[in-house]
């Protein structure tokens, strides 16, 4: 009776155990994203120098596409680098794209003006792109390669080795399995 | 639209639905649902879209099929089991309650009810026979004083009558079977059945515990993610840093250059661990306090890193990475391009490398050019 009630204790409480055990060591806030190595979402969104973007005119072009705020400390982290990659492989084949989402327009202007960027930047008014996208925490950078594929994405801040090597993948259309996360993001 | 923002959860929240939370992002997948319920259409292709950004993620409870399956069954299986057991249980206690007894003896009966009527000394009687008369002596004595029905009496007198006898027989059996096997065997027997698995319990419990521990042990270094400074416990679940650093490197140059190689390895926590404990041994030390300023600059927390370099310069007013830092924030956070150019100036003053006055150099034109480009507040910008 003892090595039965023994039995039945061990063969509940074990499996109970390791499940709450292997609960503890994942990442609740993880949100893998389905759609890496799919086809990027279009949109068409307005700029702040008050032209218009459509990601279709930008196919053959690598597109790198960031999600950003004026409020959100790893955005500011990352602006600089942005704008010196930006620097380093403009006139090629790459477009950099901002997207300011949950924002007001004149603290994402003033943004703009404060780091110096210089590439364009898109105002998405109603989040509609950023939902599109399946955004959660900003920054959230895009990678699309020539075909409007995505072929990597990174949350958080971006460095511009990351940066750099991760357009070189998008320029030969190599897919990331998975995404990436920078370790600072402004929503844990 | 309640309904279908309800099943989504909000992917800025703390498991809270998308119709529950009061987030900006929350409102506007909101308003989304409506957009999409008004162009005609069905929950399910709503649902089905979310799922496609988020992945199942943003569903709060998963669709019954292959690994949400579990979710599903095993609570079910669980209410079962237990439902299953508890009439089990129930049905086991009830048996046990009704078990018939024996039907009693007329004699012995006879005996109890003398027993009962004739009111004297029980001094005579087991203690088991004494407890079952004075029960029923008190059942009477209830029934005179009017606090039972006849009825209710006469059941219980039966129940108890049969109980008395009973244990009157059953004390008569054991006399008789203690006489028989002789006084000596009756009370060694009990022991030896509980001792073994009361062993085997308490080392089990102990075997689980040390399991348990191990496990906790192990699991929880891993699941705690390392904070800053805003955590009550530091780094001291997740790892023990600073404690490692304090172990490693007890005097002040060893820590520095130990904080300047995590920073060129791009660790920066780690050199915020070594360049803290540099500034513990002494509080003002210039570098640290400069080396922190360009990891807080790095972060974007200007303020913070502007203090930094201050702290290095009111103890070395000529600190050159200080001067170098403090330009850097002024001209590229802080917009005070003058200021930053003042700043730089002084930092040519000191004896630096070639390298590095060339790259000093070199930015400075640019700040004087933007200066030149740009007359405004930042011109005028007073100290």
């Amino acid at each position: 009776m003892a090595w039965k009630r023994l039995a039945f204790i061990f063969a509940v409480g074990v499996p109970l155990l390791a499940v709450l055990a292997y609960g503890f060591t994942r990442d609740p806030r993880e949100i893998p994203s389905p759609l890496i190595g799919r086809p990027a979402p279009a949109f068409s969104v307005r700029l702040t120098d008050g032209g218009e973007v459509k990601l279709a005119d930008l196919r053959g072009k690598v597109v790198f596409l960031n999600f950003w705020a004026s409020w959100c400390p790893p955005c500011r982290a990352e602006a600089r680098a942005l704008e010196a990659s930006w620097q380093r492989h403009r006139g090629g084949d790459v477009v950099f794209l901002g997207i300011n989402m949950q924002d007001r327009e004149e603290a994402a202007r003033e943004f703009l003006r404060e780091f110096g960027v210089t590439y364009s930047n898109g105002i998405d008014g109603g989040n509609r792109i950023a939902i599109d996208y399946g955004v959660w925490g900003i920054p959230e950078t895009f990678f699309l390669d020539r075909n409007g594929r995505i072929t990597y994405k990174h949350i958080g801040a971006l460095g511009a080795e990351t940066i750099h090597a991760k357009l070189e993948e998008a320029r030969q259309g190599v897919q990331s399995r998975r995404e990436g996360k920078g370790e600072y993001q402004s929503i844990r | 639209m309640r309904e279908i923002a309800s099943g989504l959860r909000c992917p800025v929240c703390q498991n809270l639905s998308v119709a529950d939370s009061s987030s900006e992002m929350a409102r506007e997948m909101r308003a989304l649902i409506v957009d999409q319920l008004r162009a005609g259409k069905r929950p399910e292709e709503i649902r089905d879209y979310f799922v496609s950004k988020y992945g199942q993620w943003i569903l709060l409870s998963p669709p019954p099929r292959g690994v949400g399956l579990v979710v599903w069954i095993v609570p079910t299986l669980g209410a079962a089991a237990g439902l299953g057991g508890a009439v089990w249980l129930l049905r086991r206690w009830s048996r046990r309650k009704t078990a018939p007894l024996p039907p009693p003896d007329e004699a012995v009966l006879a005996r109890i009810r003398e027993a009962v009527q004739a009111g004297d000394s029980l001094a005579d009687l087991t203690p088991e026979e004494a407890r079952q008369v004075e029960a029923l002596r008190e059942l009477q004595f209830d029934y005179r004083a009017g606090k039972l029905s006849t009825r209710d009496y006469e059941e219980l007198r039966a129940l108890y009558e049969s109980r008395a006898a009973a244990a009157l027989a059953d004390a008569r059996r054991q006399r008789r079977e203690a006489e028989a096997l002789g006084p000596v065997a009756a009370p060694a027997a009990p022991a030896p059945p509980g001792a073994a698995p009361r062993g085997w319990r308490w080392a089990a419990a102990a075997l689980f515990l040390v399991g348990f521990g191990a496990a906790l042990g192990y699991f929880l270094p891993q699941s705690v993610r390392a904070r800053g400074d805003g955590s009550p416990t530091g780094d001291f679940l997740t790892g023990t840093r600073e404690e490692a650093a304090r172990a490693e490197a007890p005097d002040l140059p060893v820590l520095l250059q130990r904080g300047r190689q995590a920073m060129d390895a791009g660790e920066w926590d780690r050199a915020i661990g070594f360049f803290r404990r540099a500034l513990e041994v002494d509080p003002d030390e210039p570098t640290a306090h400069a080396s922190l300023g360009f990891i807080l600059h790095r972060a974007g927390h200007s303020d913070r890193a502007l203090k930094s370099f201050e702290r290095a310069l009111a103890r070395d007013p000529t600190s050159p990475p200080a001067l170098w830092g403090k330009g850097l924030v002024l001209y590229e956070s802080l917009g005070k391009t003058a200021e930053a150019i003042r700043t730089w100036e002084t930092l040519l003053a000191q004896e630096i490398s070639k390298e590095d006055r060339d790259h000093v150099l070199s930015i400075l034109a640019d700040a004087r050019q933007r200066l030149a480009a740009r007359p405004g507040p930042a011109t005028r910008s007073p100290r």
